[in-house]
């Protein structure tokens, strides 16, 4: 079933565009990675799927249902939950505080034990640090706890933006190991990244984007095969 | 070359063994990890009080309400700010100033919206019971207790008013536009010729009830009964504000202080929030301009400058932006300094200026800095997970998985739904 589906959207900041008529779909079940350089429209694409940003032109649906002009924390309630670029954790709340406001949206209290104890399975670090203040953490546990307190609102598409952004290559590994395992627990991923060998490893789908347009899609292991991708991306002439 | 693809089975092999140390190093028993640290950053004094059962709080709590009645009547040497000013009266105004505090705490210490013309709200309140009490005034005459009530109403429709196109700006812009505010109701109490400018309104009404002399307890001049009103208004404020902070309106507040952003994709309705705050300021704003119009019986365009609106940001970051009882410290200094050294009341702005500068430098949280406890059930869950560590820390030979995932439903599983409600 298709979970996400943006189709011909354009962005504008002021008279700049920064999204050239993007279309693409996330499948349930499916992790997507979108790879692209600095600038290309990466975090905007998840903006404006997030709802912080609106569309000029072009339609979201998310479950088949038209979204496009829903806001932001409606779109929580409805399942699209995102961990935003540089984390954006509330630093003078602790962990737990952190956590619990990822509940904020939701209309079931019941399950949210039950949510708490996967974030807890997911990130044991999290829980030995309950009582942390978010801004005295580390950047990895940070990541953690941004990640952690999207699954808070128990989302069905959830939006890393640049998971891996300023960490220690053993703390990536880690992060996407567990992107993984989110996945395979049923969540549908849509990821943004620069790490792109990483991101399309792990990616049943990968789009690459330049300057706000798609110019590359298919399988992660057919980008990561493409030689053009390899070059622009991977670091390999 | 990238580092991503050097030679992978190295690669692999040692990030994941980096993974089993990391993973296997989770907590050892008794590690630094395990045992919850002091607080150092925040003061002690928030953690003692908050883990003190609720009647030794009442004990403590009492004991000190009594004395902030007491205050004007004893008239203690020293602290008193005779003779140069009346020590009831000085009272009066630091409980106001107090209010105004914790009103406009609200906006900028919770919701951390910088309104610079909070001023604008306190000249509403002023206004309004002024012109409901007073012979000068052309509109109906209600009994003045009545219009604290219309008073707060009034302030509130106003900071909705206001907040409805303004709230969309953030930061700078948004304390601008205050400014701007502010200084516009002033101009309207001038040009408006319903309310008088510089003429004013006299004889502002006061609550009813005459002393055995024949002149009435809540006189201009007399201001116990005065302080005693607006002390006890405030010390209700304090409960009402008190459970906001602890509540769902409370969190999203603090989540919208700190990244709105990220407090949007959380599912607050920051919009609906920021006004909701907007207008409760405004509303304890209007109820302290409506006191201070009572008890000084004259209001009009003068006392309604921006410098006083910016006393009033100074008094809530002085105290501690976002914490109360650092809001009544701060609003209750700035009112007492100038009425106690009169000898430099003149260096007034001089002595805030110096202060806030230091202050910002040495203490830049304010004198009693803001720490929210913001789970509705936060105490009880915090202290079973410190018992909870506290065991695991007697039983040293436990093995490790006692603090790890498989650790029996942790403490804050009840805590985090106890908070729904």
């Amino acid at each position: 079933m298709t979970l996400l589906e943006l189709d011909d959207v354009s962005v504008y900041y002021g008279r700049i565009q920064a999204i050239h008529n993007m279309s693409f779909t996330v499948e349930e079940g499916e992790i997507v990675s979108l790879i692209g350089a600095n600038g290309a429209g990466k975090t905007t694409t998840m903006k404006t799927i997030s709802g912080l940003l609106n569309p000029t032109t072009g339609t979201i649906k998310f479950m088949g249902e038209d979204i496009t002009k829903m806001k932001a924390h409606i779109r929580v309630v409805q399942g699209i939950s995102q961990a935003p670029e540089g984390r954006g954790i509330f630093p003078a709340m602790t962990v737990l505080e952190n956590l619990d406001m990822g509940t904020f949206g939701r209309k079931d209290r019941s399950g949210v034990g039950e949510d708490l104890e996967r974030v807890f399975d997911l990130f044991p670090r999290l829980k030995e640090r309950v009582k942390q203040y978010g801004g005295t953490m580390s950047g990895g546990e940070q990541q953690m706890l941004a990640i952690g307190r999207a699954l808070m609102s128990r989302p069905k598409l959830l939006l890393l933006d640049e998971p891996s952004m300023g960490l220690a290559p053993q703390f990536i590994r880690q992060i996407f190991k567990i992107i993984t395992e989110i996945n395979s627990q049923g969540t549908t991923v849509l990821l943004v990244e620069q790490n792109a060998n990483q991101a399309l490893a792990r990616a049943h789908r990968g789009f690459v984007l330049e300057t706000g347009e798609i110019t590359h899609s298919g399988t992660g292991k057919e980008l990561l095969a493409n030689p053009a991708i390899k070059e622009a991306y991977l670091g390999v002439g | 070359m990238s580092m991503f693809d050097g030679p992978k089975p190295l690669d692999t092999a040692k990030s994941d063994q980096a993974n089993a140390k990391m993973e296997s190093s989770g907590v050892p028993p008794g590690s630094s990890a395990a045992v919850p640290r002091p607080n150092r950053k925040f003061g002690r004094w928030s953690d003692c009080w908050r883990e003190m059962p609720r009647q030794k709080q009442w004990l403590i709590l009492i004991p000190i309400v009594i004395v902030a009645f007491l205050l004007p009547v004893v008239n203690p040497p020293f602290i008193t700010t005779e003779p140069g000013n009346d020590w009831p009266l000085a009272c009066q105004l630091m409980a106001i100033y107090a209010l105004v505090a914790v009103g406009l705490n609200i906006v900028i210490g919770y919701a951390g919206l910088l309104d610079l013309g909070y001023i604008a709200f306190f000249a509403v309140g002023s206004y309004t019971a002024a012109m409901l009490t007073s012979p000068d005034s052309a509109f109906i005459k209600i009994p003045y207790l009545w219009t604290l009530p219309v008073a707060i109403a009034v302030s509130m429709f106003v900071g909705v008013l206001l907040g409805l196109p303004t709230l969309r700006l953030r930061g700078d812009y948004l304390a601008i536009v205050t400014l701007g505010f502010g200084e516009i109701v002033r101009i309207l109490a001038t040009i408006i010729p319903a309310m008088k400018g510089q003429p004013g309104f006299q004889n502002v009404g006061h609550p009813p009830g005459v002393g055995a002399d024949g002149i009435p307890i809540f006189a201009n001049s007399n201001g116990t009964p005065w302080y005693w009103l607006t002390l006890s208004i405030l010390i209700i404020m304090l409960f009402l504000v008190g459970n906001m902070e602890r509540s769902r309106v409370g969190r999203a507040w603090i989540a919208i202080r700190e990244d709105e952003d990220a407090a949007e994709t959380m599912g607050v309705p920051t919009f609906k929030y920021k006004v909701w705050a907007f207008a409760l300021g405004a509303g304890v704003g209007g109820l302290a301009g409506a006191l201070m119009g009572g008890q000084v019986g004259f209001v009009n365009n003068q006392k309604f400058d921006v410098v006083t609106s910016i006393l009033f940001v100074a008094a809530v970051v002085l105290g501690g932006s976002g914490n109360k009882v650092g809001a009544i410290l701060g609003g209750a200094l700035v009112a007492y300094i100038p009425l106690r050294f009169t000898a430099i009341a003149e260096y007034k702005f001089l002595i805030f200026g110096l202060a806030l500068v230091l202050i910002m430098i040495y203490r830049s949280q304010g004198l009693v800095p803001a720490k929210q406890r913001l789970l509705a059930y936060g105490t009880k869950a915090y202290a079973a997970v410190r018992r909870q560590n506290a065991e695991n820390a007697r039983r040293p030979g436990t093995p490790d998985g006692s603090s790890g995932s498989g650790t029996p439903p942790t403490t804050p599983v009840p805590n985090a739904e106890g908070s729904a409600s």
